[in-house]
């Protein structure tokens, strides 16, 4: 789907929902996804759709923490929920996460498009293990995430690097940039 | 700086090339703000969907689009006789129409397009058409649809459903093999793979009041988009502008236009409001254009050494039902052969057959990585057969530097023996090999590819690129180029480039790229062309303002210009650098003596590097990239399951302007090879009408973040004098070698070769079944004898 | 997708009622992993999907936990996640088969929507049958396209005249571990063996389970562990992740003074339903554990095996994971 159906539905529903910290209120109809309401009606585009069947992870979105499928999921599900998307996820850090920049020092994305996604879900991994990670806990953690540019190495060095920034040893080596 | 720099003598850096660096425009996209095609939001804008074929092959006798048009919220309803012209992105191929006019070829052509207020209510238009067909007998095997001359497939063309042929000998091929101590012969299929690209492809058109079209797509190939609208559309190029967004993966999958691009300029036409449409995945994988499935059967000779000798190429490509670049992809499928090994006697025979099957065209590789999965194995089978070392064999020939191909191409810069060498080292191949047991395998491929090709796509001698840089009075410039950024970061390679030259940082160099309103025209990103041909542009826009603004500075200074550098943000003097000016005011004198500061350069490519033969301009290049791969694989004698545990790829880029941007054209490049070799295929089920039996992200395989091996990508680099810096390409060759490096590394683990793709678990399995029949009953002598007999349970 | 109502209701009897009432036009929704798949595809076009987590109380509760039951066994509610299973550590290792299962499926995302009750329930992944355009047996047509067509991925055992493999990951762990399913239906609530909820093609190609119209899973029931249980669960995939297994094997049993005891065996991606091998069983119980007995035991169990032209290949795989499956219940080394 990509475009909203007439806002006159009748049979819309008032959903209450939190994103990005922000209370949101908004009117959806029952048959659209979370993805369908963040991109067409919201305006937040960052979640991004490569399928619209839950195969590419490129909509990968926080529900309460917890990684989650926007195009698989009904918007009115979010009711009472928090929603975090990309776009709230440097919120905590100054508006760029570790994460973030440790993908913009190795070149982790290039045409960018799943990165979202994968941002979302390393995130969850990182926050449910405040700790260096080693690069097989982010395959695992990462393995419903589609990248098809990359190779995916650039990403396992990115994670591994952020978690190594936030959390500990070898932090202050790779907060210089690599480069030098 | 890293150890493996080597400066070209001839230019002065200021710091950036052989850097690491942050792209310019990454870090927009990994915050979720970056506008791809379909983030684009226009007012009153209205969704549009195409209603495609069911039939792989069908008369089209009618369409009633009246019920859809008497729909509320329904807009407009074109059908293939709104837009009749027939284009092709290859100017002698004109055979396809944005929407079917007479026939439908395959099952997913495109048959009508509805414009309405929403996406839903399009949908359900789509079934209230009525189409009424006339269904035909589908050919779906290439070969018997050449035999076929009673059922022509595509009405445009001119030898039956022969697409394209091409036969080109050079040198005494008969009778070299004939003298040869060994040939090798053998039978090699490819299967057909996409590029699935994460990002479907997406159009959005406007029409301002003056009438101007604008045309918003996911496309790497601007400005042939541009030329194609104004042929369909029947408007004057000058009136339609074409702006390709930010890119989320392309891969060659959105080289051409597409029946999205010409349906909603059409519709937004028709209706006065912006129009958008987005392919479904599955329409994505119906839309295709990937890699030909190629039927390869080679004999090769060599010497009792190990030297080639002859090789004897007979291809059959499957083109699906239009041409798309299928006569390019026809011509490379030969012609990209010849190097990095040196031989004497060549002849290729490819035809291209028309199939009621989406239409194959262009994927990473263009053309070379079907033929190189079956040298390189070639190639392997003779060295095991002679008793040779594979990676010694390979080096032994090298054609080397500064050589000239058997088919008349001239190679520049040639640092093939370096990669082998390097992979040789890191892969610890020489003691490793030896000690594997059963069931592990080390595999070696190299390849060759193009940077850019000599010829565009239409016959003209303008320039195959230009770029033109502006520098402002706040010290900052602005690179205008029609290269397609589509990832793989060639908005931060002109930036690397320009910041090189004029000694600014990145952060104050603007980008502005693929809008025919704004930029120089381009030919887009393909065969691996814009790292040497717009880089070779912008350096040339680029020293020209250096220029400028060293000669003001040097007129300030009392000076000769030659002594001002420009590094670190700053005009310097060498001799006194604490004498040192901001860029900015730098630029303000310039501007003041001057001028505005603007400045083109172009570039051309070389007319004297190709063959003299008919097609022999077809696959030349002004400078070659080099590659070798090492795979090491374990393969499961239980399951057939291969798991490719590591791949080193040595990749000769000539010169790296920026190394983990190339580093990740190299790992991309080898996790799509390694994918192609392992999982994927893209095919239509004969048996049951032509669907595709899988047309998603879950059935179509892709490798996650668990299946890709560990990538090691060591650069190598060997300077062409063809590029800018040296720089030759990096996005492609590094593709071809992983599929024969893995093919050799199963061999090498359990015995047997794999001459099909993609080596799946059935396939392997039913191969090491064979082999373990044929010891059983003594044909064969156990591979690996010592290690491999616990391995037998079943 | 096409548009419907939600309903939330806050019993499971009324939940119930709802879909009774009219079960060609209303579904339940657990995850809505595979429904909202489906009617993507345009398989499925509900006018109305009725909340299974609105159900409040004590029947939402068990629906909604793991806990260990009065008997000694454990009780996982149908609309407990898969990730939440798979991360459940407190179920004791008698049961590893089950969380493998769990948390080898689909992805870590996927796993944390899709529910027990949904992978258990899930329509079958074959291409045919997923095809909008095609009409199969399935769905109502003539003839199994899979006997025509690509069959790479179905059936070796007990197919005909529908060859699906069934989807569920849990359902030959469910097999294996002797698991009961209690299911809420007309008369209240029933428990039955996990084997009699799975139904093959012969009773009715069109269905997979022998749930009636609006009858609800409530929750995987599975029996006291055995003293000294153990079990395993293992598969082979082409990807190692997001991916249907092409075989795999669950495996219960006890090692008693040297020799396997009260084995289960249950093969899963082969055959329509979740299979039980009688045959492997067989030549195992009263056995000593070695490689040697494992390998008479898989081929055994794949003796019955009938496969269409382009999976015989699964054969020997099937073999092959069964294989493995055995060496980790019974912790007996791989042969080198």
């Amino acid at each position: 789907m990509s475009g909203p159906s007439p806002a006159s539905a009748p049979d819309a529903i008032l959903l209450r929902t939190s994103i990005n910290g922000d209370a949101v209120s908004v009117a959806v109809e029952p048959h659209h996804t979370l993805l369908e309401v963040l991109r067409y009606q919201l305006d937040l585009i960052g979640s991004k759709q490569g399928c619209d069947k839950g195969d590419c992870g490129a909509c990968t979105v926080q529900i309460d923490g917890k990684p989650a499928l926007a195009c698989l999921t009904l918007a009115v599900h979010a009711e009472g929920r928090a929603v975090t998307t990309v776009e709230g996820l440097g919120d905590a850090h100054g508006g760029c996460h570790p994460l973030q920049d440790a993908f913009d020092r190795h070149d982790a994305a290039q045409c960018g498009f799943c990165t979202p996604g994968i941002l979302m879900s390393a995130d969850s991994l990182l926050r449910r293990n405040p700790r260096p990670v080693s690069r097989d806990e982010v395959r695992e953690a990462l393995a419903g995430n589609l990248c098809r540019c990359t190779g995916y190495t650039k990403i396992l060095d990115a994670v591994v690097d952020a978690s190594e920034v936030m959390h500990g040893h070898g932090s202050d080596d790779a907060k210089k940039e690599v480069a030098q | 700086m890293s150890e493996h720099d080597e400066p070209m003598p001839t230019h002065e850096t200021g710091g950036h090339v052989g850097g690491v660096h942050r792209k310019v425009d990454a870090m927009e996209r990994m915050r979720g703000v970056t506008r791809y095609t379909d983030d684009l939001k226009l007012p009153r804008m209205l969704h549009a969907k195409i209603k495609r074929s069911p039939h792989p092959h069908a008369k089209i006798l009618s369409i009633d689009a009246s019920a859809a048009l008497a729909m509320p919220g329904v807009h407009a309803v074109i059908t293939g006789r709104d837009l009749p012209t027939p284009y092709g992105i290859i100017p002698w191929t004109p055979d396809e129409t944005a929407l079917c006019v007479e026939k439908a070829l395959y099952v997913g052509d495109g048959i009508a397009c509805v414009a309405a207020d929403d996406e839903d209510t399009a949908i359900e238009a789509l079934e209230k058409i009525d189409v009424k067909y006339e269904v035909l007998e589908p050919l779906y095997d290439p070969e018997q649809a050449l035999e076929r001359r009673d059922n022509q497939i595509n009405p445009y063309s001119r030898k039956g459903n022969l697409s394209k042929k091409v036969l080109l000998e050079f040198g005494d091929i008969d009778g070299t093999l004939e003298q040869s101590d060994l040939v090798v012969e053998g039978d090699y299929f490819f299967e057909g793979t996409t590029h699935a690209a994460i990002e479907p492809h997406c159009a959005v058109a406007h029409v301002e009041p003056s009438g101007v079209l604008t045309v918003w797509s996911a496309t790497q190939v601007s400005h042939y988009l541009h030329r194609e609208l104004a042929k369909v559309l029947d408007m004057p190029a000058n009136r339609i502008r074409v702006i390709q967004p930010p890119l989320g993966g392309a891969f060659g999958g959105k080289s051409e236009p597409f029946d999205l691009e010409f349906c909603v300029a059409k519709l937004a036409l028709m209706t006065g409001r912006p129009v958008k449409l987005l392919y479904t995945r599955e329409e994505v994988f119906y839309s295709h254009r990937g890699r030909h499935p190629m039927k390869m059967k080679y004999r090769t000779g060599f010497t009792k050494d190990g030297k080639i000798t002859a090789v004897d190429a007979f291809t059959i490509l499957d083109g699906g039902a239009y041409s798309s670049f299928g006569l390019v992809t026809t011509y490379y499928s030969g012609q990209l052969l010849c190097a990095p090994y040196g031989f004497d006697a060549y002849r290729f025979h490819s035809r291209r057959a028309y199939t009621n099957k989406p239409a194959c065209g262009p994927k990473r590789g263009h053309g070379s990585v079907q033929p190189r999965f079956a040298i390189e194995c070639q190639i392997d089978k003779a060295a095991e057969q002679l008793g040779l070392d594979p990676i010694d064999m390979r080096l032994h020939n090298d054609i080397g530097p500064n050589a000239q191909t058997v088919n008349e191409f001239r190679v520049g810069s040639n640092g093939f023996s370096e990669c082998l060498r390097r992979v040789r080292a890191s892969s610890s191949w020489d003691a490793k090999r030896k000690e594997l047991p059963y069931g592990r395998g080390l595999g070696v491929a190299g390849s060759t590819y193009i940077s850019g090709t000599n010829y565009p796509i239409y016959p003209n001698d303008m320039p195959q690129a230009a770029v033109q840089i502006t520098l402002d009075r706040s010290g900052r410039a602005r690179v205008f180029s029609g290269a397609n950024d589509i990832g793989q970061g060639s908005n931060t390679m002109l930036a690397v480039i320009a910041g090189n030259e004029l000694g600014l940082p990145l952060e104050h160099i603007r980008v502005l790229s693929a809008d025919t309103d704004l930029c120089p025209v381009d030919l887009g990103a393909y065969s691996s062309r814009i790292t040497l041909m717009v880089g070779n542009a912008c350096l040339e826009a680029a020293q020209k303002l250096r220029r400028q603004v060293t000669t003001a500075v040097g007129k300030r200074w009392d000076v000769p210009r030659k002594r001002v550098t420009l590094a670190d943000g700053q005009a310097i003097d060498r001799e006194d650098p604490e004498r040192n000016v901001p860029l900015a005011e730098a630029f303000q004198w310039a501007e003041a003596d001057e001028g505005l500061l603007s400045a083109t350069g172009s570039y051309n490519t070389p007319k004297d590097r190709h063959g003299d033969y008919r097609g022999g301009t077809i696959g030349a290049s002004p400078a070659y990239s080099f590659t070798a791969h090492v795979a090491e694989v374990d393969v499961d004698r239980s399951t057939g399951i291969v798991d490719v545990k590591t791949i080193w790829v040595a990749h000769d880029c000539g010169r790296a302007l920026s190394r983990k941007i190339v580093e990740g054209q190299m790992e991309g490049s080898a996790y799509m090879g390694f994918a192609e070799a392992i999982m994927e295929q893209h095919i239509v089920d004969p048996g049951h009408n032509g669907v595709h039996p899988g047309p998603s992200l879950l059935d179509y395989r892709l490798p996650t973040f668990l299946d890709t091996p560990d990538l090691e990508a060591l650069i190598v680099e060997s300077p062409d004098a063809q590029g800018p810096y040296g720089a030759k390409e990096a996005g492609e060759g590094p593709l071809h070698p992983s599929i024969p490096a893995i093919a050799n590394a199963i061999y090498d683990a359990v015995g047997v070769r794999m001459d099909s793709l993609p080596f799946t678990p059935p396939r392997v399995l039913a191969a090491i079944e064979a082999r373990a029949a044929r010891e059983k009953a003594g044909e064969l002598e156990p591979h690996k004898p010592t290690l491999g007999g616990a391995q037998e349970t079943a | 997708m096409n548009p419907f109502t939600l309903v939330r209701l806050p019993t499971l009897d009324a939940a119930r009622e709802r879909v009774s009432a009219e079960p060609q036009r209303r579904t339940f929704r657990a995850g809505g992993i595979d429904l909202l798949d489906r009617m993507k595809e345009g398989l499925d076009a509900p006018d109305e999907l009725i909340e299974l987590h609105a159900i409040a109380g004590e029947h939402g509760a068990r629906m909604r936990g793991i806990a260990a039951t009065e008997d000694g066994g454990w009780r996982i509610g149908a609309l407990v996640t898969l990730g939440q299973l798979a991360g459940y550590d407190d179920l004791p290792p008698a049961y590893g088969a089950i969380k493998d299962a769990a948390g080898n499926a689909a992805t870590p995302s996927i796993r944390n929507g899709a529910t027990v009750g949904g992978n258990l329930l899930q329509r079958p992944r074959c291409w045919y049958f997923r095809h909008s355009d095609l009409l199969c047996l399935k769905k109502g047509g003539y003839e199994c396209l899979a006997v025509s067509g690509d069959n790479r991925f179905n059936a070796i055992l007990g197919g005909g005249p529908s060859f699906i493999v069934h989807p569920s990951s849990l359902g030959s762990a469910v097999v294996a571990l002797d698991a009961k399913v209690t299911i809420a239906g007309e008369s209240g609530l029933r428990t039955i063996p996990a084997d009699q909820l799975f139904a093959p093609p012969t009773v009715d190609p069109t269905r997979e389970h022998t749930l009636a119209p609006g009858e609800v899973l409530v929750s995987v029931d599975l029996p006291p562990a055995l003293p000294g249980q153990r079990s395993a669960y293992h598969f082979a995939k082409e990807k190692q992740s997001q991916d249907w297994p092409l075989a795999e094997a669950s495996v219960r049993c006890t090692v008693e003074g040297g020799v396997i005891q009260d084995l289960r065996v249950a093969l899963g991606h082969v055959a329509p339903i979740p299979w039980r091998s009688k045959e492997a069983e067989d030549v195992l119980e009263g056995a000593a554990p070695s490689a040697e007995v494992f390998a008479k035991a898989a081929q055994a169990a794949l003796s019955v095996a009938e496969p269409l032209e382009g999976n015989a290949y699964k054969v020997p795989l099937a073999q092959g994971v069964l294989r493995y499956a055995l060496h980790f219940a019974t912790s007996t080394p791989l042969p080198a």
